[in-house]
């Protein structure tokens, strides 16, 4: 489940840096602010107030409406995904947006419609990380449905999921603590969290994970763990190809299904030492009545 | 009637999840999955005092209905991929409370807390029916099917309740009262937690 989210607040309303002209049904909003320079629409002089127009949706999916037409999310995530390019020299901020913006063929000044703190081009990051995940275990899935792989026991399938995901951080590894602190900033928290929790149930509905009773809250609590931690351990590990790291992952998906295991064992022993006792109760009492 | 008669075609476990309302369709699957699984633990404890009594056997007979209708919402559960409330731990001793509660009241007292329950549950399906009607009755054919399949067993729970002398059990109108505004309480809560 992906819930629309809004992301920080804009500090200007900045659609009039779009230097380039489409054949575009709709006129550009024109603002302006005693702070910056825009490049100015050549013919648009209404001033549309658009203040509370189309945020970027973390979803990772921008709607299409027409085929010319290009929605103010979608071309906001267009520039993201260029910035990305930039963020391992630049890092997750508003230079690396600009750099991303100019490859696109638009005014530097375009890096205004964001947060300066890189927000936005974080929670694009992992939006779009997640997306590639879920298609991923969508195609896993199908193969094993029409027979061409084998189902892969639970925690290799964890272990292969958080891995498969976790690698996609490989080529920002430098900048991602810096990310994940901004991640942590109370405005980036709602957003933050809610991907992490859709990424989760995504892969243990993929997973086969068909619980309907609290194991699904301690399961996705568990996973939650083992990611939090084994992202954790990455980003100090120096070892050729992370492989210290998938060690770490292992032993923790390891640990959790002994977990369970575990739980049942105490659960049978529980029960038979209760047995034990009531038989024992049984024998003094019949004892008693045969002494007697 | 056989319980749950309606058959859900599902060819995998999933359901086409695109053009639903999902909030909705997630709020209606999980109120009611707990709402059937704390009517099988009242059930269950009225069972545990009752079971060896004359009324055992009907109690028996309403509790394996709904049995079935939890299974079915476990599969949908799964279909729809929806979340299942996070009180299921306290519905589960909840119910079997109220179930037992109501049942050391005796056999009359045993069938108020049923007709109160069935009561809440039939209004609580009926107004989802009227949702999901609003929405689109084409699109939630079978989803709606199912739920109006369960609001005519509980009636006929509830109908049961009363000819075993439901409104003869000790103070029948403050039981029901009492019974209900718990059920409001946790329909209000199960939807959203």
């Amino acid at each position: 489940v992906r819930w629309q989210l809004s992301p920080p607040q804009r500090a200007l309303q900045a659609s009039a840096v779009l230097s380039r002209v489409s054949d575009e049904q709709k006129k550009e909003p024109l603002a302006s602010s005693s702070e910056h320079q825009f490049d100015s629409h050549p013919t648009d002089h209404q001033p549309e107030q658009e203040p509370h127009g189309p945020r970027p949706s973390y979803t990772g999916q921008g709607g299409q409406e027409s085929e010319d037409y290009e929605s103010e999310e979608q071309l906001q995530h267009r520039i993201l995904t260029a910035a990305l390019e930039f963020v391992p020299e630049h890092g997750w901020t508003a230079e690396a947006i600009a750099e991303g913006a100019k490859t696109l063929g638009l005014s530097v000044a375009a890096a205004g419609m964001f947060h300066s703190d890189g927000s936005e081009l974080i929670l694009h990051f992992v939006s779009q990380c997640n997306t590639k995940l879920s298609e991923l275990l969508e195609q896993e899935q199908k193969l094993v449905q029409l027979g061409e792989a084998e189902k892969k026991p639970t925690d290799q399938f964890l272990r292969d999921a958080v891995e498969a995901r976790l690698r996609m951080l490989i080529p920002y590894i430098e900048k991602w603590p810096q990310a994940l602190s901004i991640l942590l900033l109370p405005h980036n928290i709602p957003s933050g969290l809610n991907l992490l929790t859709s990424m989760i149930d995504d892969i243990w509905h993929y997973a086969g994970d068909q619980s309907t009773d609290f194991n699904w809250y301690t399961r996705r609590a568990v996973l939650t763990g083992i990611y939090n931690t084994t992202e954790l351990v990455m980003m100090q590990d120096s070892s050729p190809d992370f492989e210290d790291t998938w060690r770490f992952l292992e032993n923790r998906v390891a640990d959790a299904m002994s977990m369970g295991s575990t739980a049942n064992q105490v659960q049978s022993t529980g029960e038979a030492v209760v047995q034990g006792l009531m038989g024992a109760a049984v024998t003094v009492s019949n004892a008693e009545t045969s002494r007697a | 009637l056989p319980a749950g008669g309606v058959s859900l075609r599902l060819r995998s476990t999933r359901v086409a999840l695109e053009g639903i309302n999902k909030p909705v369709i997630d709020r209606i699957i999980r109120v009611d999955h707990a709402g059937e699984y704390g009517a099988n633990r009242i059930y269950a404890g009225q069972m545990a005092v009752l079971g060896r009594s004359g009324v055992g056997a009907v109690i028996q007979q309403m509790w394996n209905q709904e049995k079935d209708h939890l299974k079915k919402f476990n599969e949908l559960m799964v279909a729809y991929r929806v979340r299942p409330t996070v009180l299921l731990p306290f519905w589960n001793v909840a119910g079997f409370v109220l179930g037992a509660g109501s049942a050391l009241l005796g056999k009359k007292g045993a069938m108020a807390c049923t007709v109160a329950v069935e009561e809440s549950i039939s209004d609580h399906y009926n107004s989802q029916i009227r949702t999901l009607m609003e929405e689109d009755p084409e699109k939630y054919k079978e989803l709606l099917q199912i739920i109006k399949q369960f609001r005519d067993d509980e009636r006929e729970h509830h109908d049961i309740g009363l000819e075993h002398d439901a409104a003869a059990a000790p103070a029948y109108a403050v039981l029901k009262t009492a019974i209900q505004l718990g059920c409001k309480a946790a329909i209000f809560l199960s939807e959203r937690i």
